[in-house]
């Protein structure tokens, strides 16, 4: 741990250690702020013939420093520290996904309560959630130690009851793990680490239920009442555990845990340590994803609610069979402005999986790679919806004006009405050809409604500004919003639906060099250039039946950001919805690709693949 | 000679008197033109009369010559000949004056009955009779015409009913509105389970045969096999034996649906007091002692829902109530976490199962219901718009013919 001040941090390293790539970037304090100069990368070493994952930092690291002109590296191939005016840096910190990350399995008595708490914990910690194991999962014991016996987890955590709650079933679930007797990733002379966070009058029995086989941890309930979760403490074990068994455990990372200066995360831990931070700064409410080969990770904070989720059978590469299976070719067809050859498709499908690192060579395969993308998109965050709600088993407080406006418990805390910023990560998105490009799978995938932030993170940089959040929380807040994002633009989309053609709203946009007046229609959209750092006053008048935020027909104004696409004005409504017909599906889609301009000026062009 | 014309006028006064007298003793002019037919619409159980008003009865004559008329019958025995004057004739109703019908429903169908009319004066004097010309036999009809818009809109309800059902069986989707309330017995139960306490079923104080009973019953099922599941605690105190009896059998046959028959214990499912507030004051005992930590009220209820809710309340418990009593939904909806209002507790049944014949009738019963709001909004419409004019025009023989014919015989 460095003994420095945040004061005295003015050269800060941070990596990323990837299954494929390791990423380092160098922050340093210039004129008055913290800004990210330089990058580097260099491929990640933990496999064999290196196994040792420290050559892959110090190789990225070299790269960094001979870019920046700093040299980085001493020659004992050691981080130079602390800075001096052209060597070295104050800091050094990173996060780790390599070897596939932190892969976990969650207990808990009831699936929905204190198993989806532990999940939670889980997840917030950055893991990879592999099972949750509860007493109402409909399972028989002999077939849910099965279970237990198939994984081969890095670390459990078991949950269940209330403080002073259930006793005997948390036991049993004990009783299951234990005889069990999961075997971890690592083999041989790893201790299986086992995190206890239920019924706090149940620990001395669980305690008897183990033997020195496992590590078993025990910290503060993670539900000490149904009406309240303490994720805290069982998250930050996960993260001490990971480092003292998972990490000393993968090749040379006894080495980089002695480099650094805070403990390594995670990565998508990190992810979601920086947008849970930025939210609550700011007091917005932030969606993030991160679409990439295997998974898709999708993260919000609503309301200072933290959720992510991991959908471990999405992705653009590894997992794309199963998004074309799952959403259905038709589905993903329907983002295609021209016609293609189903077959030649399947075949581009399973190319793209047995070979991951290929990327679109021609206009068609963009296009349905992005299609795809979409897809991909909606799925997680469909998913993501479903697992961030709100607490159940609540008591809740009623009156009788509440007759016919009963709700039920555990509703979804995600509301893209209320969402302020929409965040993506992850090669397609960060790598398309074109902003307007990213702009449109955001808005087509989330549907954001009302108005709402488009940015992607320029360079992947959120992981390391995740951790860097743990020491210098201004340092991280300063380049999340000056590098860190590049803004796409706002998105203004009415909620409602509406005939083709009719006014769906009005808008005003206000600038320092004029106003600008337009109207909408249903079913159309439009983009007004605003540039990254331009900010507009926007005054919107919706139609009867559209709401922009302010309510159904009620005018609204707010103050928007530009960015490298500008202001998009999406009459589409809400929920979005295209036609069944394949034809006018694609009439109307052409409309929007030219509409947005996604690619180069040709709306219906492209031949049908052979 | 004054004393002789002073005799002369009495003797001329008690003349007239006399004359007077005899006039009425010999009754008013007779009815004329009776005619008796067949009651229309019915199952050949009365005879229609109609006559014409014995000449003397005349509304502006006071005072009145005629005060009523009798009705008499005389049943003719089959095939044979009755005289139209006959013995047998016997008084079986009247009518008062200006009335000239009369429905005689004591007729046995297909028994031939002569009728007369005999105009009363208010002195007791009798017209001479009117008679029927030929006897009346009532008839039995197999329809009754007066209800043709009641079995058209019961046979349109009959095929929605049925269409929804085939529909349903089709596999097409059917969209049903979530009932929170039922929703939320997994999150109760769940409750209990995570706190390690009892969940509470109260059945309501009335006995088997009543349908909210029987509806809270079907409820229990689905408690009670959350509860396997969940391996929870389900206590149900009753107030009828025969709704223990039946609880228990409910409460058996759900844990061995969930797959744990083992785990059903009898004793769960016991009998307090017949008496209401007895039955309220155990029930509530326990609630204080116990503390369940989700209870459920399914069935009917009277004062003693809101000791039961309210106390309830009190120990934090997650509450789900369910009852048709429209008097004590308030104090559930006020201090329960869900409440099923009306027919959404009978709708719990298809709710729960989703059996496809049940969501069907489900569905069918709703768009009977939108029928019959549909009908109360067109009679809406054309009493409003029958106040407009001075007549009401044809609004008002629209509505008219709306409540008489299409809801007035239905």
């Amino acid at each position: 741990m460095t003994s420095l001040t945040p004061a005295q941090i003015r050269v800060i390293v941070a990596t990323d250690c990837g299954s494929t790539t390791t990423k380092a970037i160098l922050i340093q304090y210039l004129d008055g702020q913290y800004r990210q100069t330089h990058r580097g990368e260099a491929p990640t070493t933990v496999e064999e013939p290196v196994a040792d994952v420290t050559v892959g930092v110090v190789n990225a690291l070299t790269e960094l420093g001979e870019l920046a002109g700093r040299r980085l590296i001493d020659d004992a191939g050691q981080i130079i520290r602390p800075a001096t005016a052209d060597a070295g840096c104050d800091i050094y910190i990173s996060t780790s996904s390599a070897g596939g990350g932190l892969q976990m399995m969650v207990c808990g008595v009831v699936r929905e309560m204190t198993g989806a708490s532990a999940k939670r914990a889980a997840l917030g910690a950055g893991a990879i959630v592999m099972e949750v194991l509860a007493a109402n999962d409909r399972r028989r014991p002999h077939e849910q130690i099965q279970r237990i016996r198939e994984l081969r987890p890095d670390m459990i955590l078991i949950s269940g009851g209330t403080d002073g709650g259930n006793l005997n079933q948390v036991v049993q679930i004990a009783e299951l793990v234990a005889p069990a007797k999961p075997q971890p990733r690592f083999g041989g002379g790893y201790k299986m680490p086992v995190i206890f966070a239920g019924n706090r009058d149940a620990a001395p029995l669980v305690q008897q239920v183990f033997d020195d086989s496992v590590d078993l941890a025990i910290v503060d309930n993670l539900r000490p009442v149904l009406e309240r979760e303490n994720l805290g403490p069982a998250r930050d074990k996960i993260h001490d555990l990971f480092l003292d068994h998972v990490m000393a455990h993968a090749p040379g990372y006894d080495k980089l845990i002695a480099w650094t200066d805070a403990p390594i995360m995670p990565t998508p831990g990190a992810v979601g340590n920086i947008l849970e931070t930025i939210a609550r700064r700011q007091k917005i409410n932030v969606v993030g994803v991160d679409i990439g080969g295997a998974t898709t990770d999708a993260f919000s904070v609503f309301d200072g609610k933290f959720n992510r989720t991991v959908s471990a059978n999405l992705g653009m590469s590894y997992s794309i069979s199963n998004v074309c299976a799952e959403a259905t070719l038709p589905s993903i067809l329907r983002w295609v402005h021209f016609d293609m050859n189903e077959r030649a498709l399947r075949n581009r499908v399973k190319n793209k999986m047995v070979r991951p690192t290929t990327i679109p060579q021609t206009e068609e395969a963009l296009v349905f790679e992005q299609a795809v993308a979409r897809e991909a998109l909606r799925l997680a965050y469909v998913q993501h919806r479903e697992f961030a709600t709100a607490l159940k088993g609540v008591q809740q407080q009623r009156s009788v004006g509440d007759a016919f406006r009963q709700t039920a418990g555990g509703q979804c805390l995600i509301d893209n009405m209320r969402l302020d910023l929409l965040v993506a990560s992850g090669g397609v998105l960060s790598h398309a050809p074109r902003m307007q490009q990213t702009a449109a799978m955001l808005i087509d995938a989330f549907e954001p409604e009302g108005v709402t932030t488009l940015a992607k993170d320029s360079i992947f940089m959120m992981p390391h500004l995740g951790v860097l959040a743990e020491v210098h929380p201004q340092a991280a807040l300063e380049v999340f919003e000056k590098d860190c994002l590049v803004y796409l633009g706002t998105c203004i989309a009415a909620k409602g639906r509406g005939k083709p053609g009719r006014e769906c709203f009005q808008y005003a946009v206000h600038t320092e060099t004029g106003t600008i007046t337009g109207a909408i229609s249903c079913g159309e959209m439009r983009v007004v250039p605003l540039l990254p750092d331009a900010r507009a006053r926007l005054d919107l008048h919706p139609a009867r039946g559209f709401d922009l935020g302010a309510g159904p027909g009620k005018p609204l104004e707010c103050e928007v950001r530009g960015g490298t696409v500008g202001l998009i004005f999406d009459g589409r409504g809400r929920p979005l919805e295209l036609p069944a017909d394949h034809a006018a599906c694609q009439a109307l889609t052409s409309r929007w690709v030219a509409a947005l301009d996604l690619y180069g000026g040709r709306a219906t062009a492209a031949p049908a693949a052979s | 000679m004054s004393s002789a014309n002073g005799v002369c006028r009495t003797l001329l006064g008690a003349a007239v008197w006399l004359a007077g007298a005899v006039a009425l003793a010999a009754g008013p002019a007779p009815p004329a033109e009776l005619h008796v037919v067949d009651h229309p619409n019915d199952a050949g159980t009365a005879l229609d009369l109609r006559w014409q008003l014995s000449p003397d009865d005349q509304p502006d004559v006071t005072p009145r010559k005629v005060l009523r008329y009798d009705i008499l019958r005389q049943a003719a025995a089959p095939g044979a000949p009755v005289p139209a004057n006959g013995p047998a004739f016997q008084v079986i109703g009247e009518a008062t004056y200006g009335a000239a019908k009369f429905t005689d429903p004591n007729c046995v169908r297909g028994t031939a009955y002569w009728y007369q009319v005999v105009a009363v004066a208010p002195g007791g004097g009798r017209s001479l009779a009117a008679a029927s010309t030929a006897p009346a036999v009532p008839v039995m009809q197999l329809f009754d015409a007066t209800r043709l818009w009641f079995g058209l809109l019961l046979g349109v309800v009959c095929l929605l009913i049925l269409a929804c059902i085939a529909r349903a069986r089709s596999g097409r989707p059917m969209h049903m509105r979530r009932i929170a309330g039922l929703e939320a017995v997994d999150e109760a139960v769940g409750r209990a389970t995570e706190m390690g306490r009892t969940c509470l079923f109260v059945p309501g104080v009335q006995d088997i045969n009543d349908m909210m009973t029987v509806a809270g019953l079907t409820v229990l099922a689905r408690v009670a096999q959350t509860a396997a599941e969940y391996d929870s605690r389900v206590e149900v105190p009753t107030s009828r034996s025969l709704v223990m009896t039946a609880a228990r059998e409910t409460m058996q046959a759900a844990y061995a649906a969930a797959g744990r028959p083992e785990a059903y214990r009898e004793d769960s499912v016991y009998y307090l007091t017949d008496e209401q507030f007895g039955y309220a004051a155990g029930v509530t005992g326990q609630m204080v002692r116990e503390r369940p930590a989700a209870c459920f009220y399914f069935g009917a209820f009277y004062a003693e829902s809101l000791y039961l809710a309210e106390t309830g309340n009190l120990i934090g418990a997650i509450q789900i109530a369910g009852t048709a009593e429209s008097s004590q939904l308030p104090f559930f909806v006020a201090a329960c976490d869900y409440t099923l209002i009306g027919e959404e507790f009978f709708a719990a049944s298809a709710y729960l199962s989703g059996e496809p014949q049940q969501l069907g009738t489900l569905l069918g019963q709703d768009l009977g219901k939108l029928l019959g709001a549909a009908l109360i909004v067109a009679g809406s419409v054309l009493a409003t718009l029958g106040q407009l004019g001075p007549d009401g025009g044809s609004a008002a023989a629209g509505l008219r013919y709306l409540m008489n014919s299409i809801l007035g015989s239905g």
